[in-house]
């Protein structure tokens, strides 16, 4: 009789403990959410991806007042892991979002097995930056971004003392003529390098491919030894204008350890004057106690074939909707309504300029860009002066090129050295299907 | 009730360990033997298909230079730090098992650094790295310094710098507990037959102590060839991916350069390494063990 009361009492431990171990497993969650219970009544339910982390408290708000209106419950998640990593998981546990937010790279990837086809959407022809693969769209573009120095004029005109017109500086010869004024007129140093592996690699060493009348063959080249990077106009012409920025950064003696905060504090300061970035720089820069005359233009350099008067961007980060027989045609075509509305409805199109401070990539969108680099962003778009973006570059370009730049940034290494090691890294890599 | 059927033998171990072993199999065995599965198939992580490839990415993985000298790096961090956790860990047990004033007080000062998570504590380093320390050369040397972190060098010093400051408190508490397992008799027998404090430290209570050493030196080494969390937020891999360690590397193969199979292999070929490396020091270490 005791025997079997003592019995029972283990398993009843034992089960106790299991269950509390299987509770506990079934508590944690993957991404953070923010539920938006509103008066949905039973309507059906999307889920948004979003991996723009400073447009994530605007979104969940912007989500909550949609659910409210529309009567579709949309959660909106984020994850600060890598966007395909973080994709991956949802996917193998068959739970994927509706709608995912991706970089184009992610959509070349993924859309032929997990997309669904938004040829047919009206916003389609509103916008030249949507992704397609054959005849089929399928990357709604978030928003334009686009890469080229960003100036403070108010610094500049404090050291020269004269007026600063980003249209004058067109050569590496002109972007030296000033940055000299500037010392002259007892600004030290006058330019910020980041020293992050994306920005010298993804960003900046990228321009090298884009600015080539043809970056597939160009690649191409550098991979099969016809074209010898080292002995390369652009090659050169662009490095010539790193030196300048180099040989004027501030951090010049520890450029390695110098931190984006510091680099985009000094800037929006005017403790320096020029940094190579893009408009999303913004998002740091407005933290800061900033000069109101700031803006881009393009990176100055040597070439004449009229890359000294375009930025390098187009469409940054893409919507698409999941495919899969996970995600319902009610749901489906709810998040087809969504993206719709994003971009057609003024309440939509005001969410997108106003609350996110993002460049529209839509036609219809008129509304004024509020960040002075947004404005010169929206500047050149509309003017047709931007450079497309290379999406095809392989995951790994921007690590691996980004230690030789860091390398060169350091004086590790010299331009030939660089060459080398980019030629050698496209011995073996292999730019994305496209 | 018969004891040795075989029905009751599976009843009492179902009884006992069914759920613990159904939870081990599902997130360990399971998990193990599909990864092995998946180090044969080419899948990018999210892709519907796995195109099976055979060997090909052991032999990638062979080929992959900058894996082998990532787990070259990662062998030599690991010589540096395993002696260096251990020989400061002994120290600090030695000193808080002499009977100073307020051992207990520093035995927990000592611990507490293992209680902070890695990635937290490699924020913190980072920034004593980066700003604190170099001001504070800077100030010295009257010029711009730069910060340690930003050698190939230095970055490799601060990672076992940090590594042996989080671990060293850990091991201390076994070495303590192998202090005084040691009964004080047989260090006074020492002493009495003319031993100095010296001769009987080396020749009584360390032979005694040896697996405080095994347990030790295994869990240091396995620890330092899997790091991966101070790795991440103190150095990043930076400069030049000059610290990028394995774990690293292999995180970085399979999900941000979306090659599953191969990171999965290097995985297996990490793991591989690290049981050898453990599994034979501890079989050395157990061969000679003594007991009083």
């Amino acid at each position: 009789m005791k025997k079997h009361f003592k019995r029972a009492a283990a398993a009843l431990i034992a089960g106790i403990l299991a269950a509390g171990l299987l509770a506990g497993c079934g508590g944690g969650g993957g991404a953070a959410s923010s539920s938006s219970d509103g008066g949905s009544g039973g309507g059906t339910a999307i889920t948004i991806f979003n991996s723009k982390m400073e447009i994530q408290s605007q979104l969940e708000e912007k989500a909550a007042e949609y659910s409210d209106e529309k009567g579709v419950d949309v959660e909106v998640y984020y994850s600060s892991d890598t966007v395909a990593a973080h994709l991956a998981t949802r996917y193998s546990s068959n739970e994927p979002y509706t709608i995912s937010m991706v970089d184009a790279k992610d959509v070349y990837a993924l859309a032929e097995e997990h997309a669904l086809d938004l040829s047919d959407q009206e916003w389609v022809g509103n916008t030249t930056q949507a992704i397609s693969i054959g005849d089929k769209v399928y990357g709604f573009p978030v928003c334009v971004e686009a890469r080229g120095i960003i100036y403070n004029a108010d610094a500049i005109k404090n050291a020269t003392g004269e007026d600063f017109d980003p249209e004058s500086i067109k050569t590496t010869d002109d972007f030296k003529a000033i940055i000299d004024k500037c010392k002259a007129g007892g600004m030290e140093s006058p330019v910020g390098v980041m020293k992050e592996d994306w920005s010298l690699a993804a960003h900046f060493f990228a321009e090298i491919y884009e600015q080539q009348a043809d970056p597939d063959a160009f690649i191409a080249g550098i991979k099969d030894g016809s074209i010898k990077l080292a002995d390369d106009k652009k090659f050169n012409e662009m490095m010539d204008t790193f030196d300048v920025l180099r040989d004027n950064n501030y951090a010049k003696d520890a450029a390695i350890s110098a931190e984006r905060e510091v680099t985009e504090q000094k800037l929006a300061e005017g403790e320096i004057a020029f940094m190579f970035g893009g408009n999303w720089d913004w998002s740091v820069i407005n933290a800061y106690d900033y000069s109101e005359n700031m803006g881009m233009m393009p990176v100055p350099n040597n070439s004449g074939d009229g890359s000294d008067s375009k930025l390098v961007g187009g469409g940054s980060k893409y919507f698409f909707i999941d495919s899969s027989e996970n995600t319902s045609a009610e749901q489906q075509q709810a998040a087809k309504d969504f993206l719709n509305w994003l971009a057609n409805d003024p309440e939509g199109q005001e969410f997108i300029v106003n609350e996110c401070a993002l460049v529209p990539a839509f036609t219809n969108n008129t509304l004024e860009v509020s960040d002075p680099l947004g404005k010169s962003v929206k500047k050149y778009a509309d003017a047709g002066a931007l450079i497309d973006n290379y999406n095809y570059l392989p995951d790994d370009h921007y690590s691996i090129v980004g230690a030789s730049m860091q390398k060169y940034l350091a004086g590790e290494i010299d331009r030939a050295g660089l060459a080398d090691e980019v030629t050698t890294y496209w011995a073996t890599a292999e730019v994305g299907a496209h | 009730m018969k004891r040795n059927t075989m029905s009751y033998k599976v009843q009492q171990f179902l009884m006992f360990a069914g759920v613990a072993a159904v939870l081990f199999c599902a997130v360990v065995v399971v998990p193990f033997v599909y990864g092995i599965y998946l180090t044969l198939t080419s899948w990018d992580g999210i892709a519907k298909t796995k195109p099976f490839v055979g060997l090909a990415n052991y032999a990638e993985a062979f080929k992959d230079v900058a894996y082998w000298q990532a787990l070259g790096r990662t062998a030599i961090y690991s010589i540096f730090a395993v002696v260096l956790i251990n020989v400061v860990a002994f120290a600090l047990a030695y000193l808080v098992t002499s009977g100073i004033k307020g051992q207990n007080f520093f035995r927990a000062g000592f611990f507490v650094p293992n209680l902070i998570g890695g990635i937290v504590l490699g924020y913190v380093w980072k920034f004593v790295f980066n700003r604190a320390f170099v001001a504070i050369a800077s100030k010295i040397a009257n010029q711009q310094v730069p910060s340690l972190l930003s050698t190939t060098s230095g970055a490799m010093f601060c990672l076992v710098l940090v590594s042996v400051w989080q671990f060293a408190g850990y091991m201390m508490l076994i070495y303590v507990a192998g202090f005084m397992s040691v009964s004080d008799a047989l260090k006074e027998a020492a002493m009495i037959d003319g031993c100095t404090p010296s001769q009987a430290m080396w020749n009584v209570t360390i032979p005694l102590m040896r697996a405080s050493f095994v347990q030790c030196i295994f869990l240091s080494i396995t620890r330092c060839f899997v790091i991966y969390d101070v790795n991440l937020s103190l150095t990043k891999g930076e400069p030049f991916n000059t610290s990028v360690m394995a774990a690293m590397h292999v995180y970085n193969t399979a999900f941000t350069y979306k090659k599953y199979g191969l990171g999965q292999a290097e995985a297996l070929i990490l793991f591989v390494v690290c049981a050898v490396v453990g599994i034979t020091q501890v079989y050395i270490g157990k061969k000679g063990e003594v007991a009083a």
